[in-house]
């Protein structure tokens, strides 16, 4: 198992963001997060990846290491990125910049040679930029390296975020809505270039997104969460017959009777 | 041409020996009088710390106003250590350095829970919590100031009028533009910039926020103290608490802001201009604080990135332009 969580709780004052959730996801595996707004969904994105605390009592294990209080940049530092629903871009950085920024725990030289500026480190530092520029140009923005990241248009920026969280060369990629406010063609070219990135750095991906066929299409498993709490799991097909899950998201399934009943009043 | 470009690329520090030559020619060439060389080697003294505080303030972020705190914490280390252990420059110098970096991590700590604002009032409250604490006890002579700091001297040479120690105020000057740009373009000034841009997201990145922003805090502070140990052993080596209050650190803010937050040439060439411009008005000393004030206003209006950005945006649309063929929205 990669991510393993038990018993995953938080709540804020009297609200229970996240009720308990046990949730395994195996290696190599693209696993769907879907629910409805407030369920929960970027919650547990924040508790795994540290930026909340979570509740005593949950556990959560990450390759092997126990990172239930573990600080978030330690947590990127044993391989799990993540990309935000604002997106929140460097915004005031050069494109490249952005991405090479995420190369930070890769950076092989220590902060001494950085302050003496040895030879070795500017090799170094040109070896990275030549790598994030393949990065770049493999997700399109080559041309645009210069540029700040403000000046980007809005499924750039997507782009952008998407490559910045691959920088580090996760074991796990968590994204968070990588397609809202996207057109449909957008959609389906970024998801090729997701697919294709999985592929070439052997990545696991948790996906949130509310755009049902993109979850359907490529997940290997869906999770489903309601009101903080995992209320289905399965393949995509098992998850979209789920009574629970249309009740969740659509609303009660009624019989004839109580669809008479309800017309009547 | 290109071979050079290759040269210096791989050995930065080659650029900083031959900037060393220039400008110990500079004197004998183009200086007419003492005064002069007096100017050269306040701005060398305002680059340093401009230097510095464009780490902390350009490069992380972290708004602090309490940075001439820490350069009177310099001066009046290298001004006590002389004044009751007679010690000279030399050892003044890195003492000075060491113990400014303490007090940098003292400036730092509120940064870890206070950003913008807030975080400026409490290094404000630092700042000039130093300043009193100089000023009122008689350990730091505060009513007449700590006078005739002497010059150093190196080898029987002694660097004792302005012209001759312009050579000290620049090789310290150049060793610190040095650092600060190895720091900075490496993934040290990276992690620097995510932290100002988005702590949260660079945290989640694997940057550790705590450590680079009490980093950025001790790097800055020991320009200050560098910057400090120089001005209080300049020629005639007189210090004074009335040296060291909010209308300096204004001065500070306007070299940053106008030389541009967060450009590597910022503080550099921000200090140069001010200082001039500083010396230049003396005559208005009454309208100063208004000037800086002003400039600091219309330029984050007017030309947010200051005088560096503003220059990179020229070369860069072109280059764009030239790349792409169109011309950028």
């Amino acid at each position: 198992m990669l991510l393993k969580t038990k018993q995953l709780s938080k709540s804020f004052g009297g609200l229970k963001a996240m009720n308990k959730v046990d949730f395994e996801l195996p290696k190599n595996e693209i696993r769907g997060i879907i629910g409805p707004n407030g369920s929960g969904k970027s919650t547990f994105f924040n508790l795994v990846s540290g930026i909340y605390d979570s509740d005593p009592g949950s556990y959560i294990e990450f390759d092997g290491h126990d990172i239930t209080f573990t600080p978030p940049h330690e947590i990127a530092s044993y391989g799990l990125s993540r990309t935000f629903q604002l997106l929140r871009l460097y915004q005031d950085m050069t494109v490249i910049n952005n991405v090479m920024s995420g190369y930070h725990t890769r950076v092989p030289y220590k902060f001494f040679d950085a302050v003496i500026g040895r030879k070795k480190i500017w090799d170094q530092e040109r070896a990275i930029k030549e790598e994030m520029m393949e990065l770049l140009s493999f997700v399109g923005l080559a041309d645009y390296a210069e540029l700040n990241a403000s000046e980007l248009s809005g499924g750039q920026r997507r782009l952008l975020v998407l490559a910045r969280a691959i920088a580090m060369k996760p074991k796990l990629l968590m994204l968070d809505e990588p397609a809202a406010g996207l057109s449909p063609v957008n959609v389906d070219n970024l998801m090729k270039i997701i697919m294709q990135l999985k592929e070439k750095y052997g990545l696991t991906l948790i996906i949130i997104e509310h755009i049902l066929k993109v979850v359907m299409d490529t997940c290997n498993s869906v999770t489903v969460f309601d009101h903080g709490q995992k209320i289905a799991e399965g393949t995509p097909a098992q998850v979209k017959d789920d009574n629970a899950v249309i009740e969740a998201y659509l609303g009660k399934k009624m019989d004839d009777e109580e669809m008479r009943k309800a017309l009547a009043v | 041409m290109e071979k050079f470009k290759s040269i210096i690329r791989d050995y930065p520090f080659i650029a900083f020996i031959i900037a060393f030559v220039i400008l110990a020619f500079v004197p004998s060439v183009v200086f007419t009088d003492v005064y002069q060389s007096h100017l050269a080697t306040l701005i060398f003294v305002n680059i340093v710390v401009a230097a510095g505080l464009n780490i902390v303030k350009g490069y992380c972020g972290q708004v602090t106003v309490g940075h001439v705190g820490l350069f009177a914490v310099g001066s009046y280390t290298a001004g006590t250590l002389f004044l009751y252990l007679g010690l000279g420059f030399w050892v003044t110098l890195p003492i000075a350095i060491i113990v400014t970096a303490f007090f940098g991590v003292a400036m730092g700590i509120p940064s870890f829970r206070l950003e913008g604002p807030y975080l400026a009032l409490a290094t404000l409250g630092g700042g000039e919590a130093i300043r009193l604490f100089i000023e009122n006890g008689n350990f730091f002579r505060s009513t007449f100031g700590i006078s005739d700091i002497p010059t150093p001297s190196l080898m029987g040479f002694n660097f004792d009028s302005p012209d001759r120690y312009y050579f000290i105020s620049m090789t310290v000057m150049i060793i610190a533009v040095y650092f600060s740009f190895s720091i900075l373009r490496s993934g040290v000034g990276r992690a620097f910039m995510s932290i100002r841009e988005d702590p949260i997201c660079a945290a989640a990145a694997g940057i550790n926020v705590k450590k680079y922003k009490i980093l950025a805090f001790i790097l800055s502070a020991m320009f200050a103290g560098a910057a400090g140990a120089v001005y209080a052993h300049m020629p005639p080596g007189y210090i004074h608490p009335n040296n060291y209050t909010v209308i300096e650190m204004v001065t500070f803010l306007a070299m940053v802001v106008l030389g541009g937050l967060g450009h590597i040439w910022g503080g550099i060439i921000g200090a140069i201009v001010i200082t001039i411009v500083y010396d230049l008005t003396r005559p208005l000393y009454k309208y100063q604080l208004l000037i800086f004030g002003l400039t600091i206003v219309l330029t984050i209006l007017f030309m947010p990135k200051g005088l560096g950005g503003f220059i990179d945006r020229y070369f860069l649309e072109k280059r764009f332009k030239k790349k792409t063929g169109t011309e950028k929205t």
